[in-house]
C-alpha cells in the first residue's frame, strides 16, 4: 500500500480522539486512563493518531512539508497499536496503525529516517543484528545446549532467541530455559545459532520495508531448507513478525510465543511445578504479543458501500482489534506457580500501556522511551506488586533500565525466569 | 499570516519551547473537517476550518492570562479549546491562535459531602466519573459522550445528555468558575469571589453565569474557562465498574438495583404519555432514546453486531433478513432506554413497580431481546459510561443532526412521522445512509427532572465520498425549508449557520445579521453585543459568541 492509499480513512477518521484514551469502557481513574504514549508525552494532536491522520492528508496534499517535527510526530510513534484498539470500540473502516507504519514507510523511503535509526539498519545489513553486535557471537546464549543447529541438521521445531535474548547477557538465560523446557517436553527442536537473522520485525516498525522484506525472505529460506514446520519463539516482537508479517510473504510456518507452549504443558500436565516462588507480581501484556498478537487471516478484496453509504468490504475483511490476542496463557502459568499472586495493573490486555522499547523510540528518543517505561511501572507500584513479569526481552530490558534509572526496587523478570525458579 | 517572530518569541517565553509551536503539519493537525461531526452548518466537502498561527499548551491559568493579556497587547484574536469536538473549537478566520488545554487537566477536587468536583478544562467525563464513583457519586455526562470536557460542556455549550433526568445539565450543574476573561483579567464568579469555595455559582460572590456562558455556552469566544467546579449525584453501584466481556462487546453486570429497559409503545401518543408519568413519578437515573440513532430499520441490527465480537458491518445485510432481527426492530420502533437505579432496594421495587404500571397504562412494553443478558448488560455500561458516542460515526465517519425537536415531547412526537418521512425520500437518492427514516435520538428529559425532549435525526454520510456530501448538503437545506414551511424553525443542521459559513469562517456581517434578525428573540445577540464591547473590547474572539448591533 501507498500513504495515498489511506486518504478516504484520513477523511473518514472521526477526529474524536478516542486514540487517545484505553477504551472509555474500562477507565478505572483519572491517572491510568491514558494509552497512547506519544500523545501522552507530547501533547500535541499531531503525535495521535488522529493527528497523524491529519499530519498524513497535510503532506501528501502538499499542505505541509517535512520538518524536524514532522519527523519527531512521526518517528515517536511506537507502533505499539492502543490507538488501533480504541479507535476500533466503535470503528469498522479505519486501520490508524496500519496508516502509522505506512507514514513511516513513506518517510523512510523519501530519504527522511532519524540517523539512530541508520545506525541499526547498517547493523541489520553487516552484522545481521539490531545491536551492532558482531554476527559471530550470536549464537554464543546457546554454546552449552546441546541442541541441533539447524544451518547443518534438520528439524521440525526452531527456537528463534531473536536480537536481543542471543546478545544480551542479564536476559537469555530465558532463551536457555526455552530450549531446555522444549528439550525436556520431547520436542525435536533446533536452533540457528550463530546464523540466526534478526526477524526484521523492529526495523519494520521503524519504516523500514525493503529491510524486513529482504530479512524475513532470507529467513524464510533457511526455515524452508531445515525443514521447520513451527517457529517458537520468547521474543514478541519476534512473533509478530512471524505470525502477522510473514504470511504475506507467503509462510505457511506455525508460530508459537513460549507463553503458549508452556501454558499447554502445563495443562497437558506434562509440566508441573515443585518450588513455590513466594511473589506478588503484575503481568505487563507485550504489545505484539496481546493487541498486536492475533493470528493472521489472508484477505484480499474490496471496500464497497451498503445501504447508500455504509462503508464494508468484500468479502468480509477481518478485523484485528485486539479481541484475540495471547492474554491467557501467561497468566494460566503465573496461576499455577505455587507461592505467586497475580495481581492486575489498571490497563491490561487488549488496553495495556506500551514499555516504551516500541517503534524504534528506545533508540531515537530514550529519554521518551524511559518516562513510558517509568509509567508502567509506576502502575505496577499502585498494584503492590514486588515484581513485573513479562514475555518480551524488549520489554524487559526497557523496564530494567527505567527501574535502574529511577532508582526503585520493583523486580523486572521474564514470565520464563519465574517458571524455572518453580521448577 | 504567520506570527511574527517577536510575539511568537514572547509567547514562547510564557509557555515554554515544548509547549507551542507552528509548523504547518501541527497546525493542520488543529483544523477540523467540515464534512463531518455535529457542526451544525453543511456538510461542506474538502473544507476545513481556517489554520491557526500557532498553537499552544498552557499549563496554569497564570499561563493563560498572560497568554491573553499578551493578544490584547498584539491584537490577536485566541480561540481555546479542551476536548476538540466538533468545530466550535477551532479558529474562525486569520489571525487565531489555538489555545489547547489538554495539560490542563486535573481533578483539583472532589468535595464528597457536598457533592461537587473541582476541575480544569482538560478533565473528561470518563475520568470524573471513575474518580466519583470511588466516593459513591456520579457526574452528569453530556451528549458528545465521556471523550469530552465537562468543564466545557458546562461553560461552553449546553451539557445535555442521557442522564439529564437524574443528573441535570451541565448548564444547572455548573457551580463557581475561574475565567480568565477576553481581556486577560481574572473573574471568580459564585462563592469563589467571595473567598467562600467552590460549592456555588451564585453567590455570596458575583453570579455571573449567564454574562460568561452567554446564550448556550460561550463556545471558545469569550476568554478561556479555566477551572470550575461541577455539581455530582448519588452513584449507588460499585466503585469501580466490573467490565467483562470481549471488545467491542465491553458489559458490564451490576446489581439488582441497575436496569436498562427499552420500552417501545402501540403510537407516539403512549410514547409521549410514557414520558410525562416518567417525569410525573420522578423514577429513573437516564432515559434517552439512544439506539434508535442507527436508524430505526437498522438499530437491532446494529445492537447484534456490536454485542458480537466476531461480527462487523458486513454482516449487517445478513441480520437484516434475520426474522427475529426484523421482529425486534418492527416491535422497538417507537422506543427508548431507561435506566433505573434504586438508591435502595425499597426504592427499586417501586421504581420498577411504577415502571410496570405506566407501561400498562400506556400499553407500552418491555423490548425483551434487549433483557438479554448479555445485550443488557452492553446497553446498561453503553448508557452509564458514554464510552461508545462515536458510533455516531460508525458507518462511514460523518454524520450531523437535522430537525432538532426541542419541546414537550407532544411536539417532537406529533411530527416524527412527517419528518422520518421526509428524510425516508431523501435516503432514496442515495446521498445519505438509507436507515429507515426516524434516527431520531435525544434525551427524555431535556432538563433536570424531565418536562422536555431534544430529538435530532441523525444523518450519516461519506465525507470522502463529495456526491455523499453535497447530497447531505441538499437534504439539510431541504430540511430547512420545510422547518419554516411546517413553523417548527431552523434545525440543528443550520444552528451555527451565522458563527461558520462554507468556506469554514465566520460568515459576512450581513449574513450574520439576517440570521439574528430572523431569529425569534434579536434581543438576545443585542444584549449579547453589549456583553462583548464591555468584556471583549478588543474582539478577539469569534462570531460562535453570537451578536447584533443595535
Amino acid at each position: 500500500m501507498a500513504l495515498e492509499d489511506f486518504a478516504a480513512e484520513m477523511d473518514r477518521c472521526s477526529q474524536c480522539s478516542y486514540c487517545k484514551w484505553i477504551p472509555f469502557d474500562q477507565v478505572k481513574s483519572w491517572r491510568f486512563a491514558k494509552n497512547c504514549p506519544s500523545i501522552a508525552y507530547h501533547n500535541f494532536n499531531s503525535y495521535s493518531a488522529r493527528g497523524r491522520y491529519a499530519v498524513a492528508r497535510s503532506l501528501i496534499k502538499g499542505q505541509s512539508g517535512y520538518s524536524d517535527t514532522v519527523r519527531k510526530i512521526v518517528f515517536t510513534c511506537m507502533t505499539c497499536g492502543s490507538c488501533d484498539v480504541s479507535c476500533k470500540v466503535c470503528r469498522y473502516n479505519l486501520e490508524p496503525l496500519e496508516m502509522a507504519r505506512e507514514l513511516k514507510f513513506r518517510l523512510v523511503e523519501d530519504g527522511q529516517g532519524l540517523d539512530e535509526h541508520q545506525a541499526i539498519i547498517e547493523s541489520l545489513n553487516k552484522e545481521h543484528n539490531t545491536l551492532g553486535r558482531p554476527r559471530a557471537e550470536r549464537g554464543a546464549w546457546a554454546d552449552d545446549l546441546d541442541v541441533p543447529r539447524l544451518y547443518a541438521d534438520k528439524a521440525e521445531v526452531l527456537f528463534h532467541a531473536g536480537c536481543r535474548f542471543s546478545y544480551d547477557r542479564e536476559l537469555q538465560g530465558v532463551a536457555r530455559t526455552a530450549v531446555r523446557l522444549l528439550k525436556q517436553a520431547g520436542v525435536d527442536v533446533g536452533i540457528m545459532g550463530q546464523r540466526e537473522m534478526c526477524c526484521g520485525g523492529r526495523v519494520y516498525s521503524m519504516g523500514y520495508r525493503e529491510t524486513f522484506t529482504r530479512f524475513a525472505q532470507a529467513n524464510l529460506k533457511a526455515w524452508d531448507r531445515a525443514g521447520v514446520k513451527t517457529v517458537v519463539t520468547s521474543c514478541a516482537d519476534g512473533y509478530h513478525a512471524f505470525k502477522r508479517l510473514y504470511p504475506k510473504l507467503g509462510s505457511q510456518v506455525e508460530v508459537l510465543h513460549t507463553v503458549e507452549f508452556i501454558a499447554r504443558l502445563i495443562k497437558e500436565g506434562q509440566l508441573t511445578f515443585r518450588t513455590a516462588v513466594p511473589l506478588t507480581v503484575t503481568y505487563h501484556d507485550p504489545c505484539h504479543l496481546g493487541r498486536q498478537g492475533e493470528p493472521y487471516v489472508p484477505w484480499e478484496g474490496v471496500e464497497k458501500k451498503i445501504k447508500n453509504q455504509i462503508v464494508v468490504y468484500e468479502p468480509r475483511r477481518p478485523r484485528y482489534n485486539g479481541a484475540w490476542g495471547v492474554y491467557d496463557p501467561p497468566r494460566d502459568i503465573l496461576r499455577s506457580i505455587p507461592g505467586v499472586e497475580l495481581v492486575e495493573m489498571e490497563r491490561i490486555r487488549e488496553y495495556s500501556w506500551c514499555c516504551g522499547a516500541g517503534g524504534g523510540v528506545r533508540e531515537a528518543y530514550p529519554e521518551f522511551s524511559r518516562w513510558t517505561a517509568g509509567e508502567r511501572i509506576e502502575e505496577a507500584r499502585a498494584t503492590g506488586a514486588e515484581a513485573l513479569v513479562s514475555a518480551c526481552p524488549w520489554c524487559e530490558r526497557n523496564f530494567k533500565d527505567a527501574v535502574k534509572a529511577l532508582g526503585d526496587s520493583l523486580q523486572v523478570y521474564d514470565i520464563v525466569e519465574l517458571v524455572q525458579k518453580a521448577m | 499570516m504567520t506570527l511574527a517572530r517577536n510575539v511568537y518569541k514572547a509567547l514562547e517565553d510564557i509557555v515554554g519551547p515544548e509547549n507551542i509551536s507552528d509548523d504547518p503539519a501541527v497546525l493542520d493537525s488543529y483544523r477540523y473537517s467540515l464534512a463531518h461531526t455535529a457542526i451544525h452548518i453543511g456538510p461542506y466537502y474538502d473544507t476545513f476550518t481556517p489554520r491557526g498561527e500557532a498553537v499552544l499548551l498552557p499549563g496554569s491559568t497564570e499561563e493563560v492570562q498572560a497568554i491573553v493579556k499578551l493578544c490584547n497587547k498584539y491584537k490577536i484574536k485566541f480561540k481555546a479549546s479542551s476536548t476538540f469536538w466538533s468545530a466550535q473549537g477551532y479558529p474562525s478566520g486569520e489571525n487565531t491562535i489555538q489555545l489547547d488545554m489538554r495539560r490542563m487537566d486535573r481533578i483539583l477536587e472532589i468535595d464528597e459531602k457536598n457533592m461537587f468536583a473541582v476541575i480544569e478544562p482538560g478533565v473528561i467525563g470518563a475520568t470524573l466519573q471513575a474518580e466519583a464513583m470511588k466516593l459513591g457519586l456520579n457526574t452528569h455526562l453530556p451528549g458528545s459522550g465521556c471523550s469530552c470536557s465537562i468543564l466545557a460542556g458546562a461553560t461552553s455549550y449546553f451539557g445535555s445528555g442521557p442522564s439529564n433526568l437524574y443528573g441535570g445539565w451541565h448548564y444547572d450543574n455548573l457551580l463557581a468558575l475561574e475565567w480568565v476573561m477576553p481581556t486577560g483579567e481574572i473573574l471568580r464568579t459564585g462563592s469563589l469571589g467571595a473567598g467562600c469555595g467552590w460549592f456555588c455559582g451564585e453567590g455570596p460572590g458575583p453570579s455571573m453565569k449567564g454574562v460568561a456562558r452567554g446564550f448556550l455556552g460561550a463556545k471558545g469566544a469569550m476568554g478561556v474557562f479555566t477551572k470550575c467546579a461541577i455539581k455530582l449525584f448519588a452513584w449507588p453501584g460499585p466503585q469501580t465498574l466490573p467490565v467483562e466481556g470481549t471488545i467491542p462487546a465491553y458489559r458490564v453486570s451490576l446489581p439488582d438495583n441497575f436496569k436498562a429497559y427499552t420500552v417501545a409503545f402501540p403510537s407516539w401518543r403512549a410514547w409521549a404519555d410514557a414520558a410525562h408519568m416518567i417525569w410525573d413519578a420522578g423514577i429513573g437515573y437516564l432515559a434517552h432514546r439512544q439506539f434508535n440513532m442507527f436508524g430505526r430499520d437498522l438499530k437491532f441490527a446494529m445492537i447484534k453486531i456490536l454485542t458480537d465480537p466476531t461480527k462487523t458491518l458486513g454482516d449487517l445485510e445478513e441480520l437484516l433478513e434475520d426474522p427475529e432481527v426484523q421482529k425486534v426492530t418492527q416491535e422497538s420502533m417507537r422506543d427508548f432506554q431507561i435506566v433505573l437505579a434504586g438508591m435502595t432496594r425499597r426504592d427499586m421495587a417501586w421504581q420498577e413497580k411504577v415502571l410496570d404500571e405506566i407501561l400498562r397504562r400506556t400499553g407500552g412494553w418491555k423490548v425483551e431481546a434487549m433483557n438479554e443478558p448479555e445485550i443488557h448488560d452492553w446497553a446498561l455500561l453503553y448508557l452509564i459510561r458514554l464510552g461508545h458516542k462515536n458510533l455516531n460515526l460508525v458507518y462511514a465517519g460523518g454524520y450531523d443532526g437535522c430537525f432538532g425537536f426541542l419541546g414537550a415531547p407532544d411536539y417532537g412526537t406529533t411530527y416524527v412521522e412527517e419528518a422520518a418521512e421526509f428524510k425516508r425520500e431523501w435516503e432514496k437518492r442515495g446521498a445519505i445512509v438509507e436507515a429507515g427514516g426516524d434516527c431520531m435520538m435525544g434525551p427524555i428529559g431535556g432538563q433536570g427532572g424531565g418536562g422536555t425532549c431534544l430529538w435530532e435525526n441523525f444523518t450519516c454520510f461519506d465525507p470522502h465520498d463529495k456526491d455523499s456530501v453535497e447530497g447531505t448538503l441538499e437534504f439539510f437545506d431541504a430540511c430547512t425549508e420545510l422547518g419554516l414551511k411546517r413553523g417548527w424553525g431552523v434545525g440543528m443542521e443550520k444552528w451555527n449557520a451565522a458563527a461558520r459559513g462554507p468556506d469554514g469562517r465566520t460568515p459576512p456581517k450581513e449574513e450574520r445579521d439576517r440570521i439574528h434578525l430572523a431569529a425569534p428573540q434579536p434581543s438576545v445577540f443585542r444584549y449579547q453585543h453589549r456583553v462583548k464591547e464591555a468584556l471583549n473590547p478588543n474582539d478577539l474572539g469569534d462570531a460562535y459568541y453570537e451578536t447584533l448591533e443595535d
